[in-house]
């Protein structure tokens, strides 16, 4: 009997423990902003691979390092390039040469002030440790320090992006004392000038930030920030949903319509830098004949595929680059659906009873149902094509040989400039693993591609890459598919949230009401 | 040292938790080949996948040299097991931190779960599975064993899907995901006790059932002794040999397979970070990963059958 008392008393106490954890539990969760408010929660999908600058270039450590760090320049959410950034002023000298003055009294969170030498260490470690971005600042030859707030840029060849480069995540400014002291911990202890400083990483959990009250602009809206890693998409929803997050980006194509229709939520929907195309292999028969690539071009109604693929949240796309791209020429026409002057041009090409191709793919489902969808289109005009979905690895690796007839893949304008949105794809001199993977090329959009790139004048970029991709969309080495919408939410009490067309949304002005 | 291994009768049961950890070494051989083998003949160059796509050909074939990719593959693999036992298991090659750092932060958040999805599994399941026995074919017997069937039976992510819409979305009761304080801890570890309280449920009734046919539970009876002691002191002590292995399999189990449940609640545990890092094809931290619960594994193994000793005094006897 004794012993069944102690077991009754041992149950009991483990009843009551769970209740009161319970109650714990649903205090904190129920009680959401009330508590908090000066917190700002951030649900994405991604794990920051490092939070040094120069150690990585993906979305994710971007989105956060944003918020750490500053660049040279600043770039607007609309992509627009201002002297907002730490730079107060520039000149150009000459093509290659650009002359840049400081603002003064800008604080490192450890204490030390911004000087023009950290400018130099920044520059000079990026292409000794061969950074992933480093290739943003490939035409740069060497900073040179002229006094304590000014600096000159000497390039080795003139280089039209290089402006608009200087406001890129990936070249942001570092402070010579924290990384040394960091060594190899560094991307783990960042130091920057941004609005807000690193607290804490717990890995595959979460990122928290402080507010930096030194801050040149003036201290952020919000006092912390906390970007919480939730994978899946529905959960992050669902964290959004139940007021665990405050700002979700990201949000699943599923889950949007729900999102829209959430009491208490705003939801995003913004045109992004991500283009999607089919390409065709350009040295290959039939696509080495263009009337073939336009026929093609022609017997695909990409509109409805779009809708279909990306269940509305993309805009099917009338050439290489998305919009908000600077530069993108927004008066092609498009080539429409129109299956009969579709099967004249094969026939005017020698082929009036069609061919056989194969499009191939990886296991993308977007990309597979578009396949699937163009399969059937191009039966309608006589081609038989065949779907192939290969792995990821080894599909780059084919297409950048060659192997292939017709393959789908997607490519983002980081920069949100012309240059990176087009000189990799289209240029004669990146055939293959560079990123021309159709293998086409035309001497004059070559000659255009490298008079955008050269010239540091806007209007001299405009007239050439308007030209480009003219000429891109006549010869259609690609089916210009889509381009990709950006998708974010918030609770309705968070004010001052603009998503930036290049998804790294700037958190300075957000704070939960 | 020698003598005490060898000669000492007195420490038999030392002896054999020492042999059984030299057998580790071979264990740990054969799954450090198997995952090495796989990773080496998945499609994917590391190299490239450091210096990223648009890395010139040259600099990936430096790179290459360097990492010594180039190797025949039992060089390669005898380099891997020499800095393995080094605790060097190489770096991420997508953070670029040591990979052993990578896993290690990662490795609390997967015990702790595991530990509290077999706390809750104990929980459920022994009690669960003695009445079940000591009244079997009654009502009570029947019901349990419908809903072992059902928990073995419901996929882990559906059901915590299920709980997160009931608990979080409409009661609002717990966080829906994430990680940290207790109340976090509480649905993912329901989600995984579940299904292991299933399996320890029915192994707890059919190991009861057996013993309490034996003769000596009739003795026990027959001397008087109340029903309740007859149970807890001679029945369930003989029958907890099979329920303790099946315990301890189960959370070698919750320590790998968690995958799913960690996706669910977004909770920062090994398996997460081993399918991520098979997705971008992060060699050294698949690799560490899947050292690290194999041996993670054997030792709770090991643990199970010193554990036997303990319970069950025939078994220690052997030993001295």
């Amino acid at each position: 009997m004794k012993h069944a008392k102690k077991v009754g008393l041992l149950l009991t106490l483990v009843a009551v423990a769970f209740v009161l954890f319970v109650s714990a539990g649903t205090q904190e969760a129920a009680a959401g902003k009330s508590q908090d408010v000066g917190t700002l929660v951030v649900g994405m999908p991604g794990d920051p691979r490092s939070l040094d600058p120069q150690r990585t270039n993906d979305q994710p450590s971007a989105r956060v390092m944003k918020q750490i760090y500053d660049t040279l320049l600043y770039q607007t959410p609309d992509l627009e390039i201002t002297t907002n950034g730490l730079v107060e002023s520039y000149d150009i000298i000459s093509e290659t040469e650009f002359a840049f003055t400081l603002r003064q009294g800008v604080k490192f969170h450890n204490g030390e002030e911004l000087t023009a030498s950290d400018v130099q260490f920044t520059f000079e470690r990026m292409r000794e440790i061969n950074a992933p971005a480093a290739f943003l600042v490939a035409a740069l030859d060497r900073v040179e320090v002229t006094d304590t707030y000014t600096f000159t840029m000497h390039l080795s060849f003139p280089f039209g992006p290089f402006i608009t480069h200087l406001a890129h995540p990936a070249t942001a400014i570092l402070n010579r004392t924290a990384v040394e002291a960091g060594g190899e911990e560094y991307a783990r202890n960042p130091v920057g000038t941004g609005p807000f400083s690193f607290v804490e990483w717990r890995s595959g959990d979460s990122v928290t930030l402080r507010r930096f009250d030194d801050h040149f602009r003036g201290p952020a809206a919000s006092e912390r920030i906390r970007f919480r890693i939730i994978t899946e998409d529905t959960q992050r929803t669902i964290a959004l949903e139940t007021a665990e997050a405050d700002i979700i980006y990201d949000v699943g194509p599923n889950d949007f319509d729900a999102v829209r229709d959430l009491p208490g939520v705003i939801s995003f929907q913004t045109q992004g830098l991500t283009t999607f195309y089919m390409g065709f292999n350009a040295q290959k028969e039939p696509f080495d004949d263009v009337r073939v690539r336009r026929a093609i071009n022609l017997a695909l109604d990409v509109e409805a595929a779009t809708n279909v693929a990306f269940r509305g949240f993309a805009t099917a796309a009338r050439g290489p680059l998305a919009p908000t791209v600077q530069f993108a020429n927004t008066d092609l026409p498009g080539y429409g659906y129109d299956p009969d002057a579709a099967r004249e041009l094969l026939a005017e090409a020698g082929y009036p009873d069609g061919f056989s191709t194969s499009i191939w793919t990886n296991d993308n489902p977007v990309r597979i149902m578009y396949a699937e969808i163009f399969q059937e289109q191009l039966r309608a005009v006589g081609v038989n094509a065949s779907i192939e979905i290969v792995e990821w690895a080894p599909y780059l690796d084919r297409t950048a040989r060659g192997e292939h007839d017709m393959f789908m893949l997607g490519w983002v304008a980081v920069t949100g400039d012309a240059d990176y949105g087009l000189y990799s794809l289209f240029h004669s001199s990146e055939w293959g693993d560079a990123g021309n993977r159709t293998f086409w090329g035309n001497d004059d959009v070559d000659r255009l591609l490298d008079e955008g790139k050269a010239s540091p004048i806007p209007e001299e970029r405009s007239a050439a890459y308007m030209r480009a991709q003219e000429i891109i969309f006549e010869e259609a080495p690609w089916v210009f598919l889509a381009f990709r919408d950006d998708l974010a939410a918030t609770r309705d009490y968070v004010e001052g949230f603009q998503p930036h067309a290049a998804g790294h949304h700037v958190l300075y002005n957000v704070r939960n009401r | 040292m020698l003598w005490y291994i060898t000669q000492s009768k007195v420490y038999r049961m030392h002896r054999y938790i020492f042999r059984r950890l030299l057998l580790l070494i071979p264990v740990m051989l054969g799954v450090s080949f198997l995952v090495f083998t796989i990773m080496f003949f998945t499609p994917g160059d590391p190299a490239k996948i450091l210096l990223g796509e648009r890395a010139p050909e040259a600099e990936v074939q430096a790179l290459r040299t360097q990492m010594g990719l180039d190797d025949p593959f039992f060089v390669q693999y005898g380099r891997f097991i020499f800095n393995a036992l080094r605790g060097d298991l190489g770096r991420s090659l997508t953070t670029r931190r040591p990979a052993a750092l990578e896993l290690f932060a990662r490795f609390p958040a997967t015990m702790q779960l595991a530990a509290m999805g077999v706390l809750v599994a104990v929980l459920i399941g022994i009690p669960i599975g003695i009445v079940s026995a000591t009244r079997q074919y009654s009502v009570f017997d029947g019901a349990s064993m419908v809903l072992a069937l059902i928990g073995v039976s419901m996929p882990n992510f559906w059901q915590g899907i299920m709980m997160v819409l009931l608990f979080s979305i409409v009661l609002r009761w717990f966080p829906s995901s994430g990680y940290g304080t207790f109340a976090h801890l509480i649905m993912p570890s329901l989600t995984i006790g579940t299904s292991s309280a299933a399996t320890i449920t029915r192994m707890t009734r059919s190991s009861m059932l057996e013993v309490v046919r034996q003769d000596y539970i009739r003795t026990a009876r027959a001397k008087g002794l109340s029903e309740r002691v007859v149970i807890t002191r001679h029945a369930l002590k003989n029958a907890l040999i099979p329920i303790v292995t099946v315990i301890g399999l189960q959370f070698g189990y919750l320590l790998g397979g968690a995958v799913l449940t960690e996706t669910i609640f977004s909770w920062p545990g090994v398996g997460r970070l081993m399918v991520d890092a098979i997705r971008q094809r992060d060699y050294p931290v698949v690799q560490g990963g899947v050292l690290m619960l194999a041996l993670t594994f054997s030792v709770v193994n090991l643990l199970v059958d010193v554990l036997y000793a303990y319970i069950d005094p025939r078994i220690k006897a052997q030993y001295k």
